[in-house]
């Protein structure tokens, strides 16, 4: 573990091992490669064909890198189709860093074993067994199935439903934020219902604010809130991670850049995170068509339409993410 | 000509013999795979496996009815490995444990694109293999009371069972009444569900054994073996006792033809630490001493392992 001083000691780590922090370029810290709808793998009418997952991977990565990306963040967790052998091939033939993530959530994603475990009643796991769970997947690797453990996890992902956090995903979050605690490595959470409490629980855990991501702040209801800015002043990252997704939902591309300015003239620049959540291959729901690169190619020229500094994009793509995932 | 699938592919009924009507391989609820705790070398399981199987054979056990669900680790490769090794017919299912044990995926699925998955695992295959579903699994949801899901696999398992003529087994048969209603509304007579688990310590006394008999469903005692005398009892064991005086009870009232027995036992559990000691080989080891020592005469024993699962088992034209 590095103490992550900006010294050029600081590491993140990826699928093929730790990396200078200050070689990962262009970020983009909430994105999902293969993402498997948990349960569709036994599918009678779903057919994972390796080849053409990784063709149309490769050249979707290979779309974000000639845009200048250099890293991505598979956002997804170890419980939606996380396929590390695959990421480790899909990194060494494309050039991109592949950050990987443990962690899990929604509650309604989790495998029986976490909420009706064999045991009289069947009390869901508590924070405790998810810290553990998750701590490993860190400091001995992150598993493929009841097969080997590959590289460590270079953060820790959470979310919670989006009606308002359930106890499982409370207990969930506070796993996570205790593995941060231990490992070093952030902690990313898709919010809920009300981002400021569940930012709260984090960090109740003893996480500082800059080591927590909060995703899912370009939705309507956190942006009309002022959630986004709160959540800056509280130290925390400010994921505006559906860059590109237009729906009823969430707010549209011109809101987040004005977004992105209110906080950069607030003088929380250094608070903000952008991504699109792109899936770049989904199996057993539909997914959505973005491309990793939609960030460079469309969203930049918007800021850069809005006014904003070029050394403001520069932060918010490369030093913000930088600063947040090097290991500490 | 009658028949059953198995694993290596369809047999004539003849062959079934000896049949274990309800077990696991190996069980683990869906996740557990994510735990390392639970992780053993493709070695250890053979090792596990292998000699208790081996075992049922030489005692004269003929066809395993392995009931371990989708999304719980069942692992058609590996049981077609040990079929063609050991020489037991081992009989896969389709379907879920319970609507707990279903994954996402599944959980939203609707009830039509569950039938379509049941009914492809018993006619075309599972997951590519081509090894096709004998049986069909259901079961009741923790909490005691079915569920919205547990409902919906209930009718597309129904549904399957009318158009393919495989038999259903449950795991649970508390709140039979949903369940009976379902099968009713989609034609499914009765005697092709085997309402199970209806001996376990925590569920005998919530299980209208009565009542199930006379709608003319098939009871599962099919947990023998979990008995509260182990050193370490899981909290559905039962004492042995009273769970064979219970049995004897039932074939004394006359309802032999309806009933099945099995062990429940994990050769090599999954995702979870198993139960020491207890295997599939209860069944020649105590089940039929003890029905001995009650005064059941062979040719009931014989009903309850050979004739009764056969009948069961069955592919229905």
């Amino acid at each position: 573990m590095t103490d992550g001083q900006p010294d050029g000691s600081a590491t993140v780590e990826t699928v093929l091992g730790p990396v200078p922090a200050d070689d990962l370029g262009v970020v983009s810290v909430h994105e999902a490669l293969l993402s498997v709808f948990p349960g569709a793998e036994y599918a009678f009418d779903v057919d994972m064909d390796r080849s053409e997952i990784f063709r149309t991977l490769a050249h979707r990565l290979m779309d974000f890198h000639d845009h200048g990306g250099r890293t991505i963040v598979d956002s997804t967790g170890m419980f939606h189709g996380r396929d590390l052998r695959l990421y480790e091939t899909l990194s060494r033939s494309t050039g991109v860093h592949i950050i990987a993530s443990t962690g899990m959530g929604p509650e309604e994603m989790l495998g029986g074993y976490f909420l009706t475990p064999q045991t009289n009643p069947p009390t869901p796991w508590p924070a405790e067994r998810f810290a553990d769970l998750f701590t490993r997947e860190v400091t001995e690797g992150m598993v493929v199935p009841r097969l080997e453990r590959r590289g460590p996890a270079g953060l820790v992902t959470v979310a919670a439903h989006p009606e308002g956090m359930t106890a499982t995903e409370e207990s969930l979050l506070r796993g996570a934020a205790r593995t941060s605690l231990t490992t070093g490595v952030p902690t990313s959470l898709r919010y809920g219902g009300d981002a400021l409490r569940e930012l709260d629980i984090a960090l109740d855990q003893g996480l500082a604010a800059d080591r927590l991501v909060v995703g899912g702040l370009d939705r309507k209801d956190a942006v009309a809130a002022g959630v986004p800015l709160a959540v800056a002043r509280c130290g925390t990252y400010v994921a505006l991670d559906h860059v590109g997704l237009e729906d009823d939902t969430h707010v549209t591309d011109r809101e987040r850049a004005a977004l992105v300015v209110d906080l950069v003239e607030a003088g929380l620049g250094d608070r903000i995170l952008l991504s699109s959540n792109a899936t770049g291959k989904a199996v057993g729901h539909p997914g959505n068509d973005l491309a990793y690169s939609h960030v460079l190619s469309t969203f930049v020229p918007l800021l850069r339409a809005s006014g904003l500094h070029d050394e403001d994009i520069e932060r918010v793509l490369v030093a913000n993410p930088r600063d947040l995932l090097t290991r500490r | 000509m009658s028949k059953v699938n198995t694993v290596l592919g369809p047999i004539p009924t003849e062959e079934l013999g000896v049949v274990a009507v309800h077990e696991h391989i190996g069980y683990g609820m869906p996740g557990s795979e994510l735990d390392t705790e639970w992780w053993k070398s493709p070695e250890e399981r053979y090792e596990e496996t292998v000699p208790k199987l081996r075992r049922f054979r030489e005692y004269g056990g003929g066809t395993f009815v392995d009931a371990t669900g989708i999304c719980n680790g069942r692992d058609i490769d590996h049981y077609r490995s040990l079929s063609a090794k050991t020489g037991v017919d081992i009989i896969a299912c389709t379907g879920f444990v319970g609507g707990d044990t279903a994954l996402p995926f599944f959980a939203r699925a609707s009830v039509d694109y569950l039938t379509e998955q049941f009914v492809h695992e018993i006619t075309v295959g599972i997951a590519g293999t081509g090894a096709r579903a004998g049986v069909i699994k259901v079961g009741v949801s923790r909490g005691g009371r079915m569920t919205d899901l547990d409902r919906r696999i209930y009718r597309a398992a129904a549904r399957a069972a009318v158009t393919t003529g495989v038999p259903i087994l449950t795991h649970l048969a508390i709140d039979p009444e949903p369940a009976v209603a379902i099968f009713a509304e989609e034609g499914l007579p009765l005697d092709r569900v085997l309402f199970g688990h209806a001996d376990d310590g925590l569920n005998a006394p919530k299980t209208p054994h009565e009542w199930i008999l006379s709608q003319g469903g098939r009871i599962g005692f099919d947990t023998f073996g979990y008995e509260t005398e182990l050193q370490d009892p899981p909290f559905w064991a039962r004492p042995r006792r009273e769970r064979l005086d219970h049995f004897v009870s039932l074939l004394d009232e006359g309802h032999v033809d309806r009933l099945l027995v099995s062990a429940d036992a994990n050769c090599s559990p999954l995702g979870w630490p198993g139960v020491k000691g207890h295997t599939v080989n209860y069944l020649f080891e105590d089940l039929i001493p003890d029905l001995r020592g009650a005064g059941v005469d062979e040719a009931t024993i014989m009903r309850l392992l050979r004739d009764n699962p056969a009948d069961f088992l069955t592919i229905q034209d």
